[in-house]
C-alpha cells in the first residue's frame, strides 16, 4: 500500500489519514454543540 | 533573493510579532488574563497555539534529520502526536481539565493539581519541578532559535542570543498568555504554509508521485550503511528489525517517550483552561490534527525522501551528504527549493523556536510567581500578582539566557539533551498518573498522588543516571561509583528509555498508596 511493502510503515500512514478524517468529522459534528456538563453548570 | 529582501521579510515578521505582543498587553488587565488569557480565547487561536507550542525547531530540524537517517518509522511519532497529543489530549484530558479548572478557579497546572488534591505541598512540588527542570530545556530551544538567527543575519552568537531573547521576552512579559497565544497563532500559520510549500516542491524535484517515490525509496534499501544495518536499520520504508538497538530507541525513546510525554506537559495542559466551553475544545481537535499532519508529517516524510533525491542526483544518501543528521533538512531544502523559500524556511524554524520558547518562559514564570510565591504570601499581596509574574518571566528568561550564554556556541554539552529527556520523562512519570487520576479515578488520594510524583521523579533520575546508556555514559556518575557505564550491560535494557521504567512505577504507586490511604 502507498508503494510501501512493510506493514509497520504503511499502517501508520493509513492510521494518520483516518485520524485526520475522524478529527475533522468530530470537529464539524460538534462545532456548535454545547456539552451536557457545560449546560448543567 | 537578495539580502535586503531577506532582512525586510524578517523585520516585517518581527514587527508583526511586536504588534501582537502589544495587542496582548492592551487586553491584559489582571493575573487571570496574564496566566490563561482570561479563559476566553478563540478556539482557532487556542488550537494553533497548542500546535505551535508542541512543535519546536528540534521537532522539525532534529527529528527531520532522524527521519532522513532512520526512515519512515518515525511517522509513528507523528501519528501519536496527532492521536495522543491532540485527539486524546483534547477529548479525554482537555474537556474535564477545562471544566474542573473553571470550577476550582485555577490558572496553572500546579494550581490545578494542588487545588484538586487540596494540597499546598503538591502545588509547590509541581511548580518547583517545573521551575527547576524547565530552564535547561528552554535553553536547548533558545539555542536552536539563536543558531537560526545567526544563519539569517550572519551575526555573532552572543549578539543573536541577546536580540532573540529580548524579542521573545518583550512579548511574553508585556502580553502574557494573550500575547503568547496571538504570536503562536501567527507562527503556526507560517509553519503550516511553509510545510505545505515544501512537500509540493519536493515532489516536483523528485518528478514522481507519492506511491512511486515511496517504492523508489524502498528499492534503495541496500544503500543503508553497514554501521546502521548492524543496529537494525532495514531501509527507509521499513521499521527497524524487531528488538534491535534502533527499534528500542525508536519505540521507547522517540515514539513512547515523546508521544506519551506530551500529555502532561504543563505548557500544553494550561491551554485547555484558556477557552470557556467544551465546544471550543471540540473545534480545536480538527485544527490541531490537520496542523500536525502538515507540519511534522511533511517534514518526517520529506526527510526520508531526501535519500531518494540525493541518490538520484549525487549517487549518495542523506547522512553522507552532511556531517550531522541535524544539518540534513536545511541542506536538503537549500538544494531542492528556490532561494526565496530558504528564507521563509528560516522564518518557519524561528517561529517554531519562538512559539515553544515563549510558552516555556510563561509556564516557568507562572510556576515561580503564581504557584511558589503565591502560596507563600497573604491574600492582600496577591493583588500585585501580575507584576510579580512579569518579574518571574524576567527571572526565568535570565536563567535560560545565562545557561545558553555559558554553554556558548561551540559547546555541545550533553546537559541540553539530558535536560530535555529529563523534562519529558518527569512530565510523563511524575505528573501524568496523578493528572489522569484527578480527572477519572474517584478513589485517588492526596497521599497517593504525592507519593506517585516523588516515585516518578526519583525513578526517572535514577534510570537516567544508571540505566539509560545515552545519559548515563555522558554524565559518568555510574562509572564513578560502579566502574561501569550502566548497571545492566547485557541485553537491550541500556537502550530502553527511562520513561518505560519510571511511568509504570509511578502508576503502581498511585494505585497502591491510594487504596491504602484515606481520602481527604
Amino acid at each position: 500500500m502507498f508503494g510501501i511493502s512493510d506493514p509497520g510503515i504503511w499502517i501508520v500512514y493509513l492510521l494518520s489519514i483516518l485520524c485526520v478524517i475522524g478529527s475533522v468529522v468530530f470537529g464539524v459534528k460538534y462545532w456548535n454543540k454545547e456539552d451536557e456538563n457545560d449546560k448543567k453548570e | 533573493m537578495d539580502n535586503f529582501s531577506m532582512y525586510l521579510i524578517v523585520m516585517v515578521y518581527f514587527l508583526a510579532v511586536a504588534f501582537l505582543g502589544y495587542l496582548g498587553y492592551k487586553k491584559t488587565k489582571d493575573s487571570k488574563d496574564f496566566l490563561i488569557g482570561g479563559g476566553e480565547m478563540n478556539p482557532i487561536v487556542m488550537a494553533l497555539s497548542y500546535g505551535a507550542t508542541f512543535i519546536s525547531a528540534s521537532a522539525i530540524v532534529g527529528f527531520g534529520g532522524v527521519a532522513a537517517t532512520f526512515g519512515m518509522g518515525i511517522q509513528w511519532l507523528m501519528f501519536l502526536n496527532m492521536f495522543v497529543g491532540v485527539v486524546i489530549a483534547f477529548i479525554i484530558f482537555g474537556r474535564p481539565t477545562r471544566r474542573i479548572g473553571a470550577k476550582l478557579k485555577v490558572s496553572t497546572f500546579a494550581q490545578f493539581l494542588g487545588a484538586f488534591y487540596d494540597s499546598k505541598k503538591i502545588r509547590i512540588f509541581v511548580a518547583a519541578v517545573i521551575f527547576i527542570c524547565m530552564p535547561l530545556y528552554a535553553a536547548a530551544v533558545l539555542r536552536g532559535g539563536v543558531f537560526c538567527m545567526q544563519e539569517v543575519f550572519g551575526i555573532d552568537f552572543n549578539l543573536a542570543l541577546l536580540i532573540f531573547t529580548i524579542i521573545v521576552a518583550s512579548y511574553v512579559i508585556a502580553g502574557g498568555m494573550k500575547g503568547v497565544m496571538y504570536t503562536d497563532a501567527l507562527q503556526a500559520v507560517i509553519m503550516f504554509l511553509c510545510m505545505a510549500f515544501l512537500v509540493i516542491g519536493v515532489y516536483k524535484a523528485l518528478g514522481m508521485g507519492f506511491s512511486e517515490a515511496n517504492a523508489a525509496l524502498g528499492a534503495i534499501s541496500d544503500q543503508v550503511p553497514e554501521k546502521l544495518a548492524a543496529v537494525g536499520h532495514r531501509g527507509w520504508t521499513s521499521m527497524p528489525a524487531f528488538a534491535s538497538q534502533q527499534w528500542y530507541t525508536l519505540v521507547t525513546s522517540l515514539i513512547m517517550g515523546v508521544g506519551i510525554g506530551c500529555l502532561a506537559q504543563p505548557q500544553l495542559v494550561v491551554r485547555f483552561m484558556t477557552v470557556n466551553s467544551t465546544k471550543k475544545l471540540n473545534q480545536g481537535v480538527a485544527i490541531g490534527c490537520v496542523f500536525l499532519l502538515i507540519t511534522v508529517g511533511v517534514v518526517y516524510h520529506v526527510g526520508a525522501l531526501s535519500n531518494l533525491y540525493f541518490w538520484q542526483n549525487d549517487g549518495n544518501i542523506s547522512i553522507n551528504m552532511v556531517d550531522a543528521s541535524d544539518k540534513i533538512i536545511p541542506y536538503f531544502i537549500g538544494r531542492v527549493m528556490p532561494t526565496w523559500f530558504v528564507t521563509i524556511f528560516m522564518l518557519c524554524i524561528l517561529s517554531a523556536s519562538m512559539s515553544t520558547l515563549s510558552a516555556q518562559f510563561h509556564t516557568m514564570a507562572a510556576a515561580a510567581g503564581s504557584d511558589i510565591y503565591g502560596s507563600c504570601v497573604s491574600e492582600s499581596a496577591k493583588k500585585k500578582m501580575t507584576v510579580v509574574i512579569r518579574l518571574a518571566v524576567l527571572v526565568s528568561i535570565l536563567i535560560s539566557f545565562i545557561i545558553c550564554f555559558v554553554l556558548g556556541e561551540g559547546n555541545d554539552s550533553p546537559i541540553i539533551a539530558i535536560s530535555t529527556s529529563l523534562f519529558m520523562g518527569i512530565c510523563a512519570s511524575a505528573f501524568l498518573p496523578s493528572y489522569f487520576c484527578a480527572l477519572y479515578w474517584k478513589k485517588v488520594t492526596t497521599k497517593g498522588a504525592y507519593a506517585s510524583m516523588w516515585v516518578g521523579v526519583v525513578a526517572t533520575i535514577l534510570a537516567l543516571l544508571f540505566l539509560h546508556a545515552k545519559e548515563a555514559t555522558a554524565l559518568g556518575i555510574c562509572k564513578a561509583i560502579f566502574g561501569t557505564d550502566v548497571l545492566v550491560t547485557n541485553g537491550m535494557i541500556k537502550f530502553i528509555d527511562p520513561i518505560m521504567f519510571a511511568f509504570p512505577l509511578s502508576c503502581i504507586t498511585i494505585v497502591v498508596v491510594s487504596l491504602l490511604t484515606k481520602k481527604k
